[in-house]
């Protein structure tokens, strides 16, 4: 039944549409870069991320280095939970940081029911959408990012780009180099609804806190100067 | 679902009534424009966007033979089971095939309003299974046995009051307040994450399907939709042909419009793209992935003279700009789809017999074609659909024949104006005294509710003549005088787009509504008339 249904469908369609030459249709299709973006908030792309960020109703830090990253998760953590433990997916780039200077050892893997914070690393921050895109897989499960209470995610400050468009440039590369991935989540606040009256409440079904934390190179200013163009 | 779309002005009327709601309407409707103008004017160059869009929207459909065969081999590569389904029934008997095949008894299920067009949750309870919506808005009114009334929000018509009730009647949590909307959503987050573990299968709905890579982009706030298709074992995307797009460039291009046309946010909090089961190293994900592709004489609106209409991106702008939406609500359409963009998709998809009254619910404001991020011009899909009813004879014969006596009268123009003139004139004299009129022949419609105003004693035509005469005669005088008294001209309109923009649908010629006579129409642009 299923393959005539396929069959009547292709039928109609060819019956509607131009049946063009391949080539010629590849030709026909506007350029992505006709399409404009929205406007950065700002010049510096670390500063224009974490506004953007802030106005996504995440919360924000930067640190300069591997070591002050890890003491800025053990001291969200314990702030919030009065404890050191996490999750955090396989990701090498996670497993290689130096935990025991903080006094925390990450447990590696899929969140179970109970755990409250979940610790992501960003394929890319997004300056114009302000968004962290994560990639499923055993380095970082789904289930992490939408079962935490609070979703923490290290963004390093080499993985900015300005745009969508940029975004997906840099995720074709990685994906002609390593295959398809089953998927890629662009996480921009904490989980949210205004499905009754419109009334906007954070904490729907995904986390209830978003915690980005820049790493590396930044300007002394970007935090500064996001909060002020953010108004937080 | 069943169609009352027949008694819309039944519906209407009984919508009218309930003042609480007519209300709640009244402010959504004040205040949804405003974020969305909010939005689009911080984003800035929301003309050339449209345009992009439109223009990639147009290209897909133009090919989309071409589109849906490149989609269907990248998404089979990536390990999807794909299935096509002429109509509605042949969907929901695809998914419950599917649920028995994994003996699923409870299901989990994202927003999807074209599960809601094919009755999917009543079919898959008929057969037995449990079927939760999880969706904040979508399980409200599942929970009060109701329908949307808006296709992104769709419990906008429940007061917190009216859903604080709910959930004490059917949570079993004892004794609580629930004051706050916040409780509200904190009470359906406990409720739902049970089911959202405990569910074998999820089914969700897809915002764009990318033909280069066989990728489903899926756009949520709550983060519900991802747990459906990260969390239960098999997962069926339940969609349409019409969501294709070429690149994933298209669909975060197309997502720019969608955000800030829904919600008038910058970006949603969950945007992810799905492209099939869990891979070898994978620790979550679902084991077996199915993607059920819905026609529902799509393919016949493809071929027709309403072929723009597929480019809708189903974001509720115009719902929300509708003053006809707003007096009356969703309900009153009687169908899934409400407001401008449902009095189109309504008869299209069922039939113009049983939804005659939909493309006359309609002021010809031209909001919505004004803001519609697709571009689609709505109004003239509108009144397109009512030239049918007349042609096809469907509308009441009084209106047909006075309208016809109209259209004669509008082609003699010196009759035309001199009838006005003499009629204008008249109703100033015997409208004078009062300045108004509380009752006309023929016009109780508007005089029911209304004073008609009298008229001032000339009409629009002759006060504009005389106008250009002033004005020829200063410009005559300042060219003596050598200044300049230049005003704009009022018959340019500044910024509407101009015919040029639209494209005459590809194919063998025009047709008309799928199941209509073949014929041609004239199109015209509303602003024309
Ligand atoms: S018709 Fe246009 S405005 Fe209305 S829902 Fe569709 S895309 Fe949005």
């Amino acid at each position: 039944m299923n393959n005539s249904a396929r069959s009547e469908i292709f039928a109609r369609l060819r019956h509607a549409c131009q049946s063009a030459e391949a080539e010629n249709i590849q030709r026909a299709l506007p350029p992505t870069d006709s399409a404009p973006g929205a406007p950065l908030p700002s010049d510096d792309l670390a500063t224009a991320f974490l506004t953007n960020v802030l106005k996504n109703q995440g919360t924000v830090e930067c640190v300069a280095n591997r070591s002050a990253a890890v003491k800025a998760l053990a001291d969200y953590v314990y702030r919030h939970f009065r404890s050191h433990r996490l999750v955090a997916g396989n990701d090498a780039n996670l497993a290689a940081m130096p935990w025991r200077e903080a006094g925390v050892l990450p447990r590696f893997g899929a969140i179970e029911p109970g755990e409250p914070v979940a610790l992501s690393y960003a394929l890319l921050g997004i300056a114009e959408t302000g968004a962290t895109a994560l990639q499923t897989g055993k380095a970082n499960p789904a289930v992490n990012n939408f079962l935490s209470e609070h979703h923490l995610v290290l963004v390093d400050s080499s993985r900015l780009v300005a745009t969508m468009e940029q975004a997906w440039a840099r995720i074709r590369q990685e994906m002609n180099k390593s295959g398809r991935p089953r998927g890629y989540n662009f996480i921009a606040g904490p989980s949210s609804t205004g499905d009754i009256e419109g009334q906007l409440v954070y904490g729907a079904h995904g986390p209830r806190n978003w915690h980005v934390i820049l790493m590396g190179d930044i300007a002394a200013t970007a935090l500064e100067d996001a909060r002020a163009l953010a108004g937080k | 679902m069943k169609q009352t779309s027949d008694t819309f002005l039944e519906n209407a009327s009984a919508a009218l009534a309930d003042s609480g709601k007519s209300q709640r309407r009244d402010l959504l409707a004040l205040f949804s424009p405003l974020m969305r103008d909010a939005a689009m004017g911080s984003f800035g160059q929301f003309e050339e966007l449209r345009d992009h869009v439109r223009q990639v929207r147009q290209h897909s459909l133009d090919h989309l033979d071409h589109y849906l065969a490149q989609f269907e081999q990248q998404a089979a590569e990536n390990g999807n089971r794909v299935h096509f389904a002429s109509d509605g029934d042949a969907m929901n008997s695809i998914v419950l095939d599917i649920c028995q095949e994994h003996r699923a008894q409870r299901i989990a299920k994202g927003k999807s309003m074209v599960t809601e067009e094919t009755g999917l949750n009543d079919y898959l309870q008929r057969a037995g299974l449990s079927v939760m919506e999880t969706d904040l808005g979508e399980y409200i009114i599942q929970q009060a046995g109701e329908t949307p009334s808006h296709i992104v929000g769709p419990a906008l018509h429940k007061s917190a009051a009216e859903v604080r009730e709910l959930f004490l009647s059917r949570h079993d949590l004892g004794e609580r307040d629930l004051g706050e909307i916040a409780d509200l959503v904190g009470e359906a987050r406990l409720v739902l994450r049970e089911h959202f573990l405990k569910a074998e299968v999820g089914i969700i709905g897809s915002n764009a399907l990318v033909a280069e890579n066989g990728y489903s982009m899926l756009v949520t706030n709550e983060g519900n939709g991802d747990l459906c298709a990260n969390l239960p074992k098999v997962l069926i995307i339940c969609t349409t042909l019409d969501r294709i797009l070429p690149r994933l460039e298209d669909a975060t291009a197309m997502l720019r419009l969608l955000v800030r046309s829904a919600t008038g946010q910058p970006q949603t909090c969950y945007t992810s793209f799905y492209s099939g089961p869990r891979r070898e190293l994978d620790t979550d994900g679902p084991l077996e992935t199915h993607i059920v592709l819905l026609d529902n004489r799509r393919s016949e609106i493809l071929a027709s003279d309403y072929r723009e209409m597929l480019q809708c991106i189903r974001c509720g702008a115009c719902l929300n700009h509708c003053p006809i939406y707003a007096g009356v609500g969703g309900h009153a359409y009687g169908w899934v789809y409400p407001g401008p963009m449902g009095s189109i998709l309504t008869p299209l998809l069922t039939s113009l017999e049983q939804s005659t009254d939909l493309p006359n619910a309609c002021t010809s404001c031209g909001r919505c074609g004004e803001v519609c991020p697709a571009g689609i011009p709505l109004p003239d899909l509108l009144r397109d659909l009512r030239h049918e009813e007349s042609e096809r004879k469907l509308s009441p014969t009084r209106w047909r024949w006075g309208l016809k006596m109209h259209a004669w009268l509008a082609r003699q123009p010196r009759l035309y104006h001199a009838l006005t003139a003499v009629g204008i004139f008249g109703m100033h004299l015997l409208g004078r005294r009062r300045g108004r009129f509380a009752s006309l022949p023929m016009a109780a419609g508007w005089t029911s509710q209304r004073d008609f105003p009298a008229p001032q004693g000339k009409t629009f035509m002759q006060q504009y003549s005389a106008l250009q005469r002033q004005q020829q005669a200063a410009a005559d005088a300042g060219k003596r005088g050598g200044r300049s008294t230049r005003r704009p001209d009022p018959r340019r309109p500044g910024t509407r787009r101009q015919d040029a923009t639209r494209k005459a649908p590809a194919g063998t010629g025009k047709r008309a509504h799928p199941g209509g006579p073949r014929g041609k129409k004239p199109r015209r642009r509303t602003g024309d008339e």
